[in-house]
């Protein structure tokens, strides 16, 4: 027999420990390069739109509706230099096509004071008449834009030009957010690579005795490593390919609930592209081999010094305090990332280490020997399976930050949605259509009526400007414009992130304006800034309007200002015109049919409050998809590899378990024995994980969530999540000791 | 030799074990009868069943055929006993009468010594006082609070015989007790064993001393037993065994 066929003969004889280790890295490489590839496809598709148009702008209609093919027939006409630009689904995979006409964009190269051309082919890019077939095909409104060149000049009557942003406009929130997930796949690979290190060196545990003859025999160790290196280099090799392949089909999976997060939160569009295989190759590799054989390159004596701290409680205590203080202190989302990663090194010091000393002083204080040896055992065990409990911990304290910040939108959005949809009809106005007359017949209607109450809502968007001390205008941005007229009790119950006294008197006297958080937080605008919305409130004072208020506005990346109705820029058409209705003692369908009538007999698309917030509620759903399936996934990873080797451990064991047979405890003792120390063990492991996911909560939803998403949540705890991942624990507690127990039956025959 | 009240009766024990497709037998119809304060040596090659019948002595395996009766309980193979109430009575035997020693292993590696005796005290029903007291009889009070890997494999097995002595057995079985020692080391486990024996109070459950049955290759050590049991001349020779007296 060869060396190689006398190193590998340990896989011969334990087929499984290499099934287990090719599954992990498989695994391992799936979930970090479905990430990688989805996070990466959103950034390289933003980057090659914003080099292809940067500084670019596109032509509105100025009274605010969208623009159509016959504008563009319109603008081209009257000798504008304009392409069209229609963005649809991608048919063949996640993420969207962008359709443009090449040739009538041309002009746009001579146009531009950088003198080069945009890069318009290839991904994402398609001719229009494609993107227009799938268009049709699809039921999803396609917005079109028309894009004009960075100086387009004076444009025809009924146009304006406009900052054509796909995306940054939302500051950094979409590049945060992605980052976010980077960080996320990031910790998934670090629990992965320990899980990976614990069963490789639960092998090479098994395999050191082979080492040891082989050098008896004269093999020098060198030959050796290079063998071992070689060999984990071979399996990655054979699994990191199928593993990339795998996580290009989670992002094809998971591509199109991304791409909705993505254009829902943040207006990023996610845009197609191919799979990235080198770089997931590369860095999946060097996890392995940092994960599996860095021990085989560090020099004994640095070994020796790593294990005598790995005994201690000092090193976890001093990482976990200098990262929770960076924590606290450092600003940015990247350095908060790297505090937190600090955080969690030192608690995989200290995790193992307090466990088995809490362990060794319960066993000390003991009075039944019985109890002391399961204490003892206990203490043996968290260190044995110091690296799979690690990672276990890790991953419930992962999932459960995650869970918290999910409810805590979740229950934020819910009561967000309470004051949002406060009444229970909503009628369209149809296009076309006065809203007028009918505004003037519901006030009739409703008034005096027992638990009526109405409003009219016109949606536009309007240029804001602040107003600096000086008077001058300060930078100026498209932003959305909703006005409501009435104020009354379907508005004033809406809570308010910040207000000045009495804001919705001063709201509804037109004396000031509202902001969203996202333009609060993204403009720097406070209580008392000065607005102006620029020309499209000609009869607003000069000095501006003063901001009275910010409302919480979830699940949406564009700025908006609220107005009265009084407020609404004269001779500017709506986008969106409607009513919400709360018809109290009156009856809806009279009301309908009245409103109707002032519409010359066309009906209003009505809405009820429950579709709405049964629409509204799918697109939240949708924007966590990634992160439940990714957490999800990596807690099966973390729990099925601490049973592996929780099961592993007790096997060898199982010698102990025997001799407590053969002093007389019957089968049944025997395996409460052995279920309360696997209980133990992972109850431990969960009760530990309990603070750090409660920190990680703060951390997500304090620091990370504002920085990754533009707006605040409130910080909630859910004990009852807290008992489902113990009971999680418990069973895969329960899991490695029913497996041992048939092991142990199995051994004594009877 | 005084006639006394059996402790432990075997009747046409017979066992085999399935080997790929083909089935072996290690015991067929071995008949064996010990009585208290007796000590019997089980000799023979490796694989003639020494261990197999220590197992089926104790309870920690069961025959395919024959019938065992220890301490006045009765077990027969194929009676229709439920397997849970047999494994019961069997463990309730092992639990306080029966004391069983192994090669090595016999301790519990995350206990002192001390830890260790008092556990199988504590698992016998005995009172805890004493335990300190076996392990200085047998030499081992500097060590009584060190774990097992702290001490030598000549110490660890006085400290299994510790254990075994303070539940105050009526039968011991011990299977290759001094196997892993050297000769020297060998011969004080066994002096130990012997005269610990000769002393043991197990009279007080109504005996005149404990009963021992030792499995060994150590032919110094089977001379020291009432009688020897070769198992291995049994199984070459067909199904008579040799059972002398020494």
């Amino acid at each position: 027999m060869t060396l190689t066929g006398a190193l590998l003969s340990h896989y011969r004889r334990h087929p499984l420990q290499l099934a287990a280790l090719a599954l992990m890295i498989l695994l391992a490489t799936m979930l970090w390069s479905g990430v990688h590839q989805l996070t990466g496809q959103a950034r390289d598709s933003l980057a090659r739109a914003e080099q292809s148009l940067s500084g670019g702008r596109e032509a509105v209609r100025s009274d605010g509706q969208p623009v159509t093919v016959d504008d563009f027939v319109r603008l081209r006409r009257a000798g504008v230099c304009v392409m069209p630009w229609l963005e649809v689904p991608d048919p063949d995979g996640p993420g969207r096509l962008v359709g443009i006409d090449p040739l009538a964009g041309q002009c746009l190269v001579s146009d531009s004071h950088s003198g080069r051309a945009p890069a318009l082919d290839g991904d994402p890019f398609v001719d229009i008449h494609r993107a227009a077939t799938v268009s049709a095909a699809t039921p999803v409104d396609s917005p079109l834009h028309l894009i004009v060149g960075e100086s387009p000049g004076p444009l025809p009557p009924g146009y304006e030009s406009a900052p054509f942003q796909r995306g940054p406009d939302t500051g950094e929130l979409g590049r945060s957010f992605l980052l976010n997930l980077d960080a996320l796949g990031a910790l998934v690979l670090m629990i992965t690579a320990l899980l990976l290190r614990a069963v490789y060196r639960l092998g090479q545990a098994q395999r050191e005795t082979s080492f040891v003859l082989l050098a008896r025999y004269g093999v020098p160790d060198r030959v050796i490593r290079r063998r071992l290196v070689l060999e984990i280099l071979l399996l990655s090799a054979l699994c990191i390919g199928p593993g990339v392949w795998a996580g290009s089909a989670l992002a094809r999976l998971l591509g199109n609930g991304f791409g909705a997060s993505l254009e829902g939160l943040f207006d990023l569009p996610l845009y197609a592209g191919g799979t990235d295989w080198l770089t997931p190759a590369l860095v999946m590799t060097a996890v392995v081999v940092l994960a599996c054989v860095s021990d085989l390159l560090v020099p004994a004596r640095c070994r020796a010094w790593l294990d005598r701290g790995g005994r201690s409680l000092w090193p976890g205590v001093i990482l976990a305090a200098v990262g929770g203080a960076a924590v606290l202190v450092v600003s940015g989302l990247a350095a908060t990332f790297a505090a937190v990663a600090v955080v969690f090194a030192g608690v995989g010091l200290l995790v193992p280490t307090v466990l088995s000393h809490l362990a060794d002083r319960l066993a000390a204080r003991g009075v039944d020997e019985l109890r002391r040896w399961r204490w003892r055992e206990l203490g043996v065990m968290a260190r044995r399976l110091a690296l799979p409990v690690v990672a276990l911990q890790f991953t419930l304290a992962l999932v459960l930050a995650v869970q918290a910040l999910v409810a805590s939108f979740e229950q934020t959005f819910e009561g967000w949605l309470d004051q949002r949809l406060a009444a229970d009809w909503y009628l369209d106005v149809p296009a076309g259509a006065d809203a007028g007359p009918a505004a003037d017949w519901l006030a009739g209607q409703l008034a005096g009526v027992d638990g009526a109450a109405w409003h009219r809502i016109r949606r536009g968007s309007a240029t804001v400007a602040s107003i600096g001390a000086d008077d001058g205008t300060r930078a100026s941005h498209r932003l959305d414009l909703l006005a409501v007229a009435p104020i009354g009790p379907l508005l004033t119950r809406w809570h308010l992130l910040a207000s000045a006294d009495r804001p919705w008197d001063a709201l509804a006297r037109g004396d000031g304006v509202m902001i969203n958080e996202q333009a609060a937080r993204r403009f720097g605008w406070v209580i008392g800034d000065r607005l102006r919305l620029g020309e499209a409130a000609p009869g607003a004072a000069t000095d501006g309007l003063p901001v009275l208020g910010v409302y919480a506005d979830y699940g949406r990346p564009e700025g908006e200002v609220l107005v009265a109705g009084s407020r609404w820029p004269a001779g500017q058409t709506p986008s969106f015109e409607g009513f919400a209705i709360e018809p109290g003692t009156a009856d809806i369908d009279r009301l309908i049919d009245g409103v109707t009538r002032r519409w010359g007999g066309e009906a209003p698309e009505v809405q009820e409050n429950r579709a709405i917030r049964a629409s509204a509620n799918a697109v939240f759903q949708r924007t966590f998809v990634l992160t439940r399936a990714m957490t999800l996934l990596t807690l099966v990873l973390a729990g099925t590899a601490l049973l592996v080797m929780g099961l592993v451990f007790i096997t060898s064991r199982a010698w102990y378990f025997r001799l407590l047979r053969a002093w007389g405890l019957s089968g049944r003792e025997v395996f409460s024995q052995l279920l309360r120390l696997c209980l133990g063990l992972t109850l431990g492991v969960a009760l530990l994980a309990l603070p750090l996911g409660i920190w990680l909560t703060w951390v997500l939803v304090g620091r990370i969530n504002p920085e990754a998403f533009g707006w605040s949540l409130p910080m909630a705890v859910y004990p009852g999540f807290w008992l489902e991942l113990l009971v999680l624990s418990a069973l895969i507690g329960l899991g490695i000791a029913g497996l041992m127990r048939r092991s142990l039956a199995r051994e004594a025959t009877s | 030799m005084t006639e006394r009240a059996p402790v432990l009766a075997a009747q046409g024990l017979t066992r085999a074990f399935a080997s790929g497709h083909q089935t072996v037998s290690v015991l067929e119809r071995l008949d064996l009868s010990l009585a208290a304060g007796q000590s019997l040596a089980l000799i023979g090659r490796s694989g003639s069943g020494k261990s197999t019948l220590l197992n089926l002595l104790c309870g920690m395996d069961s025959a395919d055929a024959g019938t065992i009766t220890v301490l006045g309980e009765r077990f027969e193979a194929g009676d229709g006993e439920p397997a849970h109430v047999r494994h019961r009575r069997w463990a309730a035997l092992r639990r306080q009468r029966i004391g069983v020693v192994f090669q090595d292993a016999n301790l519990m590696p995350a206990l002192t010594l001390l830890q260790n005796v008092r556990l199988r005290a504590q698992l016998a029903g005995q009172p805890l006082a004493p335990c300190r007291d076996w392990l200085e009889r047998l030499g081992l009070a500097a060590e009584a609070d060190r774990y097992p890997d702290q001490v030598s494999g000549g110490q660890r097995q006085r400290a299994a015989l510790a254990m075994s002595f303070a539940m105050t057995p009526a039968l011991i079985l011990a299977d290759e007790p001094t196997g892993s020692l050297d000769r020297h080391t060998a011969d004080e486990v066994a002096t130990l064993l012997f005269d610990t024996l000769a002393r043991s109070p197990a009279g007080a459950r109504g005996t005149t001393g404990a009963a021992l049955i030792l499995a060994t290759h150590d032919p110094e050590l089977a001379a020291r037993c009432d009688r020897i049991m070769d198992l291995g001349h049994r199984a070459s020779a067909g199904r008579a065994s040799t059972d002398t007296s020494s």
